[in-house]
């Protein structure tokens, strides 16, 4: 006992004695793998005495006991903890923290440990994005997520992707998943430049979007974008990609010789429209970011510019985007402000997707020139070009592309403020107030000499001018806090709730006007009092909307339970009102429920890391795809001279004052496992979208023939597996490859509409053509047509199947679902099952990715050869498709089984090389070189130009028609005619660190 | 220091990339060159004029549109299914899935998009009537808007024959009966002019509706005029024989109403007289001015839907009619869709003499705007020139592109826009007389009681008198009514609609109406059931 007691006493006085006497300075050099680490603190452990490292990762502390112990800690790092024992020189070799069990994740209104999530969420960090040239940051993710379906068909550098997570989720209301950047709902994706983003993560069942009740359905993807760290001094970056693109697989269309051959009208001249109106594209994308921090702030600042160029001729865009990312601390540490902002400005070419289409038909024998014409011919009339004239929808490619204008500009800013104020450990509030303004307009110029749209054969009314703008400003004011307390080691419980507004604003005006004069070249669009149309009533269209007040509001809570660091329990509530809906019915419920075990920490299984058992419930809904769908709409007679004295109107659209939010109730059981190098999730789910809104035909007695209704019901079941494993793990050479698996079915289990086929495929000849069945208790996307038997009859009608054997054949759409019909299911629009399979390479300085992608089981229904396969006589002033399927003896045209094709496609859709030079100078940090090549090869039998699935329709347009705007997603499975061509980038990247 | 100078140049480069050292001066919107203007003169109001309906009732007419002489709808069933015109498929154009094929060849479905079309602008419609109803009218205006009801129920009547009549916005109603639905237009119309019956002798005096002869506003003659063509077709519709009551509505109008046929010296301008072809005449005279763009105040016209190319458009027979060439003959705003063609039979049924044949078909080799041989770069044949044939090879799949002649009976202007200026009869003169001839000739049951007034429509068109038949009567009736959309209800009262012509050979019995569309019985919760036989 004295002994002991001795040595209590004894002992502080020793080491206080040993302090003084041993009080010495430590230097040293703080690096990681790829060099010297500045902005690391280090800390004398028990002390307040610290320091951080500087640019080149150098520290020292005076007055440090010889032994005492320095901890090194650093964001992302392991921390260490190193015993001076009298050194006065310690260099640390900090190690990266892989232990992903530990990543945070965020979740919306917060963030979890990854272990602790029992949703189906998944997260993917900036080094697993798609490399390469990306103008639109969800193409980041193609392939990526299990479940997430992202097709940008053809590739046109100025659409947006189609975003679909596990199969559609709603018919009427909005497909689209919920985009929350950096923790504000509803932003746009087109203000975040894919250089910025740190992380995307995906909010997949039910139960994990459910906190954002409404908008939920769809799925939820949160981005975070990239940020200073404190006490991180100024650190500068530039990253520089230098792109070509060519056009990639294209439709394959008879030669001049070839035309002849099959009997096609001999114009003189020898012409490769393809080439003609596509070129060799060259893209620049710059970025620059500046980050750093104090002790009680820290900024990211980073402006981005865009030169893309499309394969077709004048098509591309220039885009400006500039971030900025503020966060300090005030009082005591207790209130972070967090202020983002972002501005984007893009100048768009739109070009003409019609010049690729009527270059794909056009007559190879005709001469891009009038000069060139093998008969006497007006060029001027047409700005000097060649145009065939007495035929339906032929209008000279290059002419398009060439004389018309589509441009477009639009910008986007945004700003959001974040209050976060921590009144002890256990409590904790937020406050934050965004808002969002998107202006855009669009130009569309046909100057007097241009065939197509231009009007430049009408006696009258040459040219055509455009315009269209539109304004959307939308602010949201968020409150939440959040409560978090440990009862005891085994049990950790945590409280968030809030309140949420939203209100989004919205006009646009459209102006189109034309008769300009002609014989002058000049663009009239900069002077339309110029046009004659301005004197003729009923020329000028112009057309302006607005919807204002258009709100959300929403009260929420959530509660997350751990128990034992095993048992995990996650359920929210969400109340939410919108103002789209039918008086009677505008609020709604979304409830959810989750709860997961590490059943490993119990049955302690050898080389297991991890064996959790997830189950979630959740409801979530969909708001109505636009504005006042609940109420009247009339069809106004503007009266005989324009706007007369008639205000009378009828009603087209019937009110549904119980319009009501459509629901997706969705039950999701999931799988983690991690042992050593592998790692596996596996998710199995069944969601029922119940009630959803779909505008149906009602029976018409006079007072409207369509409703907003709500009715119908979805069935989707699907499965998702992603499979990690670390081939090779050592200092040198690390291989890591991954798979990710995913499947679904969607059935129409009720339709409020009636059973009836969508997607007419258009004119020339083929109207009232429709291709998509929709019938109750069948699948979604089944393309539904007669079969063909591959004999063709003397007048060239192919011979259709008699598939009933009743000895009568009914293959007219009017009969195709009456009973005796020959009709049948020759496809589904949408795929078994797609795969995406990433691998990443890293030996010494060197990284190498590939990622290979496929989809696999669906159909496309390949158009082009619908209409122009066909050796049809009276269209021999069009060019014919050729493909290997083409039959010169079918000589009539006629939608069948023969024009729809299996497009299963496997692909290398990236590859990329870098090289890290570790310069580590004063001036330049570290330099990285990397080659990448984007749809290097495709392995399909598809014949047409991409075989990815189509997953919805905007239907035919033909005739210099427009598109209309918005699609259908109950008809996948077409490939139009008015698509983009695929096209193979190479591109050159330069990454220097400052 | 080195630093900095690194990064200034890095972003000079970057400044370099974004800017040029042009310095080119650029007038966007300043003309810094002359030009000439198009030297094209539009004469202004040439097809305007007529007085229109007051504004409470503008909706209600302009419902007739619909359909009414455009594509898609009322007019195309009418017509396509009849021996008067079809749209034969043209290698690959107009296919269309078979539904016109299936028209022609009385083989169409319950599924049928143009026939429930035509249901959907015949209630639309109606609805826009129960609307006006609803609403503040006079006397005078509720019996206006009552009779464009009574006649679009009349339609329906024709079409379909079992309907549900709905008379009040919002309101359901069971389906009726094919007579009920007769009983019903006929109380309407007879209520409307404040009597019980048709009589020889009847007195209109109680009527809310005028006399006058504004073309677009229903007065005591048009309703007459229904009321003819409804007791001409109540056999069929009923059952019950009314000829009687056709030949008095018809004989007070021709009695009384303030109309004349137009003939010599009756004539309007040709708008489409080119400047450089000496053939194009100056007016055009007789029957084709009653059909023409500047056809609004014909005397011939007791009631007329009217159309115009801004504010009452719907009128698009260019569009359907012409061969893509033919935009240059005209000068059309847009390319015409080579669609309807008329039969082979149909047209020779015209005496060479016949003025009508010359007013209704375009036919032969075509010029253009000066007068030059018109091409088609996509022509059949190796004669480029375009030459509407009056033979057309086959109906499906491969009708040659300029085989039928076309239908120009409402003529077209030059610069046309595809709606079109030419108003459409409801009832006109040359109509009434026709149904009084039949009339009293089936009452009678003695054809050549039609002769009198058969003659006036023959002496109009430059014919001598013909010898009557039942057949010689329908003849004659389809020279004059073509392209007024009567004919399938002509040949189903004459016996002929179960007839083979050309490529049509169906003769199903059920077939005398369409069947009620599917979409419209699907969605009626039980309450529409199928015409019998579909």
């Amino acid at each position: 006992m004295k002994n002991k007691l001795l040595e209590k006493l004894i002992l502080p006085v020793f080491l206080l004695l040993g302090s003084i006497i041993y009080a010495q300075s430590v230097t040293g050099t703080v690096s990681d793998a790829s060099g010297s680490l500045p902005g690391v603190n280090v800390l004398v452990k028990g002390t307040t005495t610290g320091t951080q490292t500087d640019f080149d990762g150098n520290y020292t502390l005076d007055d440090v006991a010889s032994d005492a112990v320095i901890v090194y800690s650093f964001l992302g790092y392991k921390t260490q903890e190193i015993a001076v024992n009298g050194q006065t020189v310690i260099n640390v070799l900090m190690e990266e923290d892989a232990s992903q069990l530990d990543e945070v994740v965020v979740i919306g209104y917060g963030s979890v440990v990854k272990k602790e999530i029992t949703t189906a969420v998944t997260s993917v960090n900036v080094e697993e994005f798609n490399q390469g040239v990306i103008s639109d940051p969800i193409q980041l993710l193609q392939g990526k997520v299990a479940g997430l379906s992202v097709y940008n068909k053809g590739g046109n550098p100025n659409t947006t992707g189609t975003m679909r997570l596990r199969g559609i989720s709603t018919v009427g209301g909005n497909t689209e998943p919920l985009i929350v950047i950096d923790g504000v709902l509803g932003q746009s994706l087109n203000n975040v430049d894919p250089s910025d983003i740190e992380n995307i993560t995906v909010l997949k069942d039910g139960s994990a979007a459910a906190i954002y009740g409404t908008r939920g359905s769809s799925g939820v993807i949160l981005v975070t974008t990239k940020s200073g760290k404190a006490g991180q001094p100024l650190q500068i970056t530039y990253n520089g990609q230098f792109a070509t693109s060519s056009i990639g697989n294209q439709i394959d269309v008879m030669s001049a010789s070839e035309f002849l051959a099959a009997g096609g009208t001999d114009l003189g001249s020898t012409t490769d429209w393809l080439d003609q109106v596509t070129r060799t594209a060259y893209s620049k994308i710059h970025n620059i970011a500046a980050v750093g921090g104090g002790d009680n702030a820290n900024y990211r600042v980073s402006v981005n510019f865009r030169d893309t160029e499309g394969i077709l001729e004048n098509s591309g865009f220039d885009q400006f985007n500039a971030r900025t990312k503020f966060s300090g601390k005030l009082l005591n540490d207790k209130l972070k402000i967090t202020v983002n902002s972002s501005l984007t400005q893009r100048d768009s070419e739109f070009g003409f997707t019609e010049a690729l289409r009527y270059a794909v038909l056009y007559n190879p024998t005709a001469p891009v020139f009038g000069v060139e014409a093998p008969f006497a011919f007006n060029s001027d009339q047409f700005g000097g070009y060649f145009e065939t004239l007495g035929l339906f929808d032929s209008f000279n490619p290059v002419s398009i592309a060439n004389q018309n204008k589509n441009v477009g500009e639009q910008s986007t800013l945004n700003y959001s403020m974040d209050f976060k104020y921590t009144i002890n450990d256990e409590l904790s509030a937020n406050f934050n107030f965004s808002e969002q303004v998107i202006k855009t307009t669009t130009r569309q110029y046909y100057p007097t000499t241009a065939f197509f749209r231009g009007g430049a054969l009408s006696p009258f009314d040459k040219g055509r001018a455009d315009f269209f703008t539109s304004e959307s400003r939308n602010k949201t004011l968020e409150l939440f806090a959040t409560y978090s307390k440990s009862f005891s080691d085994s049990f950790d419980f945590k409280f968030t709730g809030g309140y949420s507004w939203q209100e989004s604003d919205y006009n646009d005006h459209f102006l189109s006007l034309g008769d300009f004069p002609p014989g002058i070249d000049f663009d009239f669009s900069n002077q339309i009092e110029s046009s004659q149309d301005l004197l003729e009533a009923g020329q000028v269209t112009a057309r302006s909307g607005r919807n204002d007040d258009d709100r959300i509001i929403a009260f929420f809570a959530r509660a997350n339970a751990t128990y034992d660091d095993a048992i995990y329990f996650n359920a929210s509530i969400r109340r939410e009102g919108s103002s789209r809906f039918g008086k009677n019915e505008q609020w709604g419920y979304f409830p959810a429920v989750a709860i997961g075990a590490d059943l490993n920490k119990y049955l302690e299984l050898d080389n297991v890391d991890l064996l959790k058992v997830r189950l979630g419930y959740g409801v979530t809904g969909a708001i109505p795809p636009g504005v006042g769908l609940s109420q009247t709409t009339f069809n106004v007679d503007p009266g005989a001279s324009g706007f007369g004295p008639s205000g009378t109107g009828q009603p087209t659209r019937t009110p549904n004052p119980d319009l009501k939010w459509e629901e997706k109730r969705e039950i999701n059981l999931g799988f983690e496992f991690n042992s050593g190098s592998w790692a596996a999730t596996v998710d199995l789910y069944n969601r029922d979208i119940v009630d959803f809104i779909n505008e149906v035909n009602i029976e018409n007695i006079g007072d409207g023939d369509r409703q907003f209704q709500n009715g119908g019901e979805l069935n989707t079941k699907g499965l998702e597996i992603s499979l990690n494993y670390d081939v090779v793990k050592n200092d040198k050479i690390s291989y890591n490859t991954g798979i990710i698996f995913s499947t679904y079915k969607t059935k129409l289990v009720k339709n409020p509409g009636g059973d009836r086929t969508i997607a007419n495929l258009g004119s020339p000849g083929q109207n009232d053509t429709r291709m998509i069945l929709v019938r109750e208790g069948e699948e979604v996307g089944q393309i539904w047509g007669p079969v063909f038997t591959g004999e063709v009859d003397a007048n060239g009608a192919q011979i259709l199947a008699d598939l009933n054997g009743d000895g009568n054949l009914v293959t007219d759409q009017g009969n195709a679902l009456a009973e005796d019909a020959d009709f049948a299911v020759l496809g589904k629009g949408l795929p078994d099952f797609e795969i995406g399979w990433t691998n990443q390479v890293t030996i010494g300085n060197w990284d190498i990715n590939a990622f290979f992608r496929g989809a696999f089981g669906h159909s496309l229904v390949n158009t082009f050869r619908a209409f122009y396969e066909p050796i049809i006589g009276s269209q021999s002033s069009y060019n014919f498709i050729n493909t290997e399927l083409a039959r010169p003896d079918i000589t009539s045209a006629q939608f069948s089984s023969y024009y729809v094709e299996k497009a299963d496609f496997f692909k290398l859709d990236n590859l990329s090389v870098g090289y890290n030079f570790d310069i580590d100078n004063s001036y330049i940090r570290n330099i990285r070189l990397s080659l990448s090549g984007q749809n290097l090869f495709t392995i399909t039998n598809y014949t047409g130009s991409d075989p990815e699935p189509a997953l919805q329709d905007f239907g035919a347009a033909s005739n210099a028609d427009f598109v209309s705007g918005s699609p259908d997603v109950l008809a996948p499975g077409i490939d139009r005619r008015n698509n983009y061509f695929t096209s193979t980038t190479i591109t050159f990247g330069i990454n220097i660190n400052f | 220091m080195n630093r900095l100078i690194k990064l200034t140049f890095l972003f000079s480069a970057l400044f370099l990339a974004y800017s040029c050292t042009d310095l080119e001066e650029i007038l966007e919107d300043e003309l810094t060159s002359q030009f000439a203007d198009d030297g094209v003169t539009v004469i202004e109001g040439a097809t305007d004029g007529g007085i229109l309906p007051p504004g409470s009732l503008l909706a209600s007419y302009s419902g007739l549109r619909n359909g009414t002489a455009g594509h898609g709808s009322y007019y195309s069933i009418q017509t396509v299914s009849s021996d008067e015109q079809t749209i034969g498929a043209k290698g690959g154009d107009w296919f269309d899935g078979g539904i016109w094929v299936r028209m022609h060849q009385h083989t169409i479905g319950s599924a049928s998009g143009p026939v429930n079309d035509t249901w959907n602008n015949a209630y639309n419609g109606i609805g826009e009537v129960n609307l006006a109803l609803s609403g503040d009218l006079s006397a005078n205006e509720t019996a206006q808007a009552k009779t464009v009801r009574a006649f679009h129920y009349l339609r329906l009547l024709d079409l379909f024959g079992r309907v549900k009549i709905i008379t009040a916005l919002g309101g359901d109603a069971p389906q009726s009966d094919r007579i009920t639905v007769f009983n019903f237009v006929e109380s309407e119309l007879l209520g409307v002019l404040g009597i019980a019956a048709v009589t020889g002798s009847m007195d209109l005096s109680g009527s809310a509706l005028g006399t006058g002869s504004e073309p677009y506003i229903v007065n005591q003659f048009a309703v007459l005029g229904l009321l003819a063509k409804l007791y001409l077709n109540a056999e069929v519709y009923t059952g019950t024989a009314r000829y009687q009551e056709a030949d008095w509505a018809a004989t007070y109008i021709i009695d009384n109403g303030p109309y004349q046929l137009c003939g010599v010296g009756c004539s309007v301008p040709n708008l489409a007289q080119r400047p450089d072809v000496a053939s194009d005449p100056d007016n055009l005279e007789g029957y084709a001015a009653v059909f023409a763009p500047n056809n609004q105040f014909n005397p011939e016209m007791i009631w007329s839907i009217r159309y115009d190319e801004v504010s009452a458009g719907g009128m698009n027979f260019s569009q359907m009619n012409l061969h893509y060439s033919s935009q240059l003959t005209y000068g059309l705003d847009a390319q015409p869709w080579n669609g309807y063609q008329v039969l082979e039979e149909f047209y020779n049924s015209y005496d060479g003499a016949d003025a009508r044949k010359e007013a209704n078909f375009l036919v032969g080799p075509q010029q253009d705007f000066g007068g030059n041989a018109l091409l088609d770069f996509a022509a059949d044949d190796p004669d480029l020139v375009l030459d509407y044939t009056p033979a057309i090879n086959e109906l499906v799949p491969n009708s040659i592109r300029q085989s039928g002649t076309r239908a120009k009976k409402f003529s077209f202007q030059l610069f046309g826009r595809p709606n079109m200026n030419n108003d459409y009869p409801v009832v006109r003169l040359g109509d009434v007389y026709l149904m009084r001839g039949e009339a009293r000739a089936r009452a009678a049951g003695d054809w050549s009681l039609a002769g009198p007034d058969v003659d006036v429509i023959r002496n109009r068109a430059g014919l001598a008198p013909m010898a009557i038949t039942a057949d010689s009567f329908l003849a004659e009736r389809g020279r004059e009514m073509f392209q007024e959309a009567t004919r399938r209800t002509d040949l189903i009262r004459f016996g002929k609609w179960g007839d083979s012509w050309w490529e049509k050979t169906n003769s199903d019995a059920f077939r005398t109406v369409f069947p009620i569309p599917q979409n419209q019985i699907d969605a009626s919760g039980g309450s529409l059931t199928q015409n019998s036989g579909y």
